[in-house]
């Protein structure tokens, strides 16, 4: 899948296979929310993204409007990844909305302005997947955290 | 250098958005509630709930043309004729608003032109009064009568009788507008039609588009979408029905004459061919709005790192 911001020019690229994934364990928590973060890579020109893979929290408090994603191992497991090759790093968020549209809440739009703000995150512009789905169907919404605003991606393909 | 095609009109359609003017926006949706407000007051049990039924209820509104449609749906018992009611709910907008706008009767609405405020806002709200088919019927279907009162396409002025439902208008280009290649075909043909003046209304824009998108296979990027339903119009608008989802029995074409529909065939027609013949003027159909341009600020952006190295993300709550 592929989406473009039109209001900022840049690009993300996101495989079946890792929707898939997002999927699958979106359902197995289902009716609650789940989550995890994104890893992958920019492009030499730094005006693409590409969703490489998830990370699943080790530790993790969710309901049906709520998911709160802990940091347990993820610094490590991050650190691996950044010394592979090819070296993959962090480039944002996903979580699910059971039985919901995948338009950020109040609560995600301030989450994504505090992860672009912190000083543990080297990257300037995080992005947010939101996985809108049931027990049959999903849809998927993508966001970017650019300049204090989080701006939509529009779906390419 | 040849124009990409898709870039532009990607520019196009970013630089129309509405949150791109929210100023005047606010200004159109606190006039509006005013309006709504002023009616229901002067009105009371005599009327149901307005309520707005424009390109913004319907998310294919573009910023540089921020026409409001608000219904206001009467009781059957309200007026004797729907003529009367008309008149009725002119000569009240009139007397109430006059000093601040130009109220005129239009084709089937009273169209309030708000005078221009200190920032040069202009704000344009169209008052579209309806009577109920039978007493309390509408609370059933949602159905009502319009009064005709300049001749609008072949329907002739005068008409007693325009049943529509607004409602079910709002929610079938609502729905099919929900997905983005055709909200996009539709806001870029409106553009156009603002930039270059011409006659078909947005509805009929908006009705065309989805028949584009139900019978033809339209894939590809933005311009190869644009442009199917480009060849679709000039192929299929003589001839084209295109029922009101408000009333099956009401041809939203018949809005056009004959010529009108040969003209917009042609329209077409001279744009694909000129566009084919050289990029670059698809920029003369369908332009940038100058107040808010996107092209050299884009090729800025990037994804910046803040500094080399791991992140290491923070526990997170979501909602």
């Amino acid at each position: 899948m592929k989406f473009f911001c039109a209001t900022i020019g840049l690009t993300l690229s996101i495989s079946e296979t890792v929707v898939s994934k997002l999927i699958l364990e979106g359902r197995k928590h289902y009716p609650k929310e789940y989550g995890g973060i994104l890893v992958g890579r920019y492009s030499d020109d730094s005006k693409a993204c590409i969703v490489e893979d998830t990370i699943l929290p080790q530790n993790h408090k969710s309901s049906r409007y709520a998911f709160e994603r802990g940091k347990e191992g993820l610094a490590q497991k991050l650190s691996e990844l950044y010394e592979q090759t090819p070296r993959l790093i962090y480039i944002g968020e996903w979580h699910t909305h059971p039985d919901s549209a995948p338009f950020p809440s109040a609560t995600d739009k301030q989450a994504m302005l505090q992860i672009a703000n912190d000083n543990g995150v080297t990257i300037a512009s995080p992005v947010l997947l939101i996985l809108g789905l049931n027990s049959t169907s999903y849809t998927l919404g993508a966001y970017l955290q650019f300049q204090n605003q989080l701006i939509r991606y529009e779906q390419q393909d | 250098m040849a124009t990409d095609k898709t870039k532009h009109l990607k520019c196009v359609l970013d630089s129309h958005k509405i949150q791109k003017e929210q100023a005047l926006l606010d200004k159109h949706i606190t006039k509006k509630d005013e309006i709504k407000a002023a009616l229901k007051e002067e009105y009371g049990s005599k009327m149901y709930e307005p309520f707005n039924s424009g390109s913004y209820a319907k998310h294919t509104a573009i910023n540089t043309k921020f026409d409001f449609d608000l219904v206001a749906p009467y009781k059957r018992d309200a007026f004797d004729t729907l003529k009367e009611m008309y008149n009725a709910v002119h000569d009240f907008l009139h007397k109430k608003y006059s000093d601040e706008a130009t109220v005129k009767k239009q084709k089937v609405s009273i169209g309030l032109e708000f005078f221009a405020d200190e920032d040069g806002h202009v704000v344009k709200v169209d008052v579209v009064p309806g009577r109920e088919l039978n007493q309390d019927q509408y609370k059933d279907d949602n159905n009502i009568n319009l009064y005709v009162h300049s001749q609008l396409g072949t329907i002739p002025e005068g008409s007693e009788r325009l049943k529509t439902n607004p409602k079910a208008q709002i929610s079938n280009v609502k729905d099919h507008a929900e997905k983005e290649s055709v909200r996009h075909d539709i806001k870029l043909l409106k553009i156009w039609k603002v930039q270059n003046g011409k006659k078909p209304k947005s509805f009929f824009l908006e009705l065309i588009t989805i028949k584009a998108f139900d019978k033809k296979d339209i894939t590809g990027d933005l311009w190869d979408k644009l442009k199917a339903v480009l060849e679709f119009i000039r192929d299929e608008v003589k001839t084209i029905s295109l029922p009101d989802p408000g009333n099956s029995n009401n041809d939203v074409a018949d809005t056009l004459t004959d010529v009108e529909k040969s003209d917009l065939s042609d329209d077409m027609k001279y744009m694909l061919e000129r566009i084919e013949e050289n990029s670059d003027n698809i920029k003369l159909y369908f332009k940038v709005n100058p107040d808010h341009p996107c092209e050299d600020k884009m090729e800025e952006n990037k994804y910046n790192v803040k500094r080399e190295g791991v992140s290491a993300p923070p526990a997170t709550r979501f909602g």
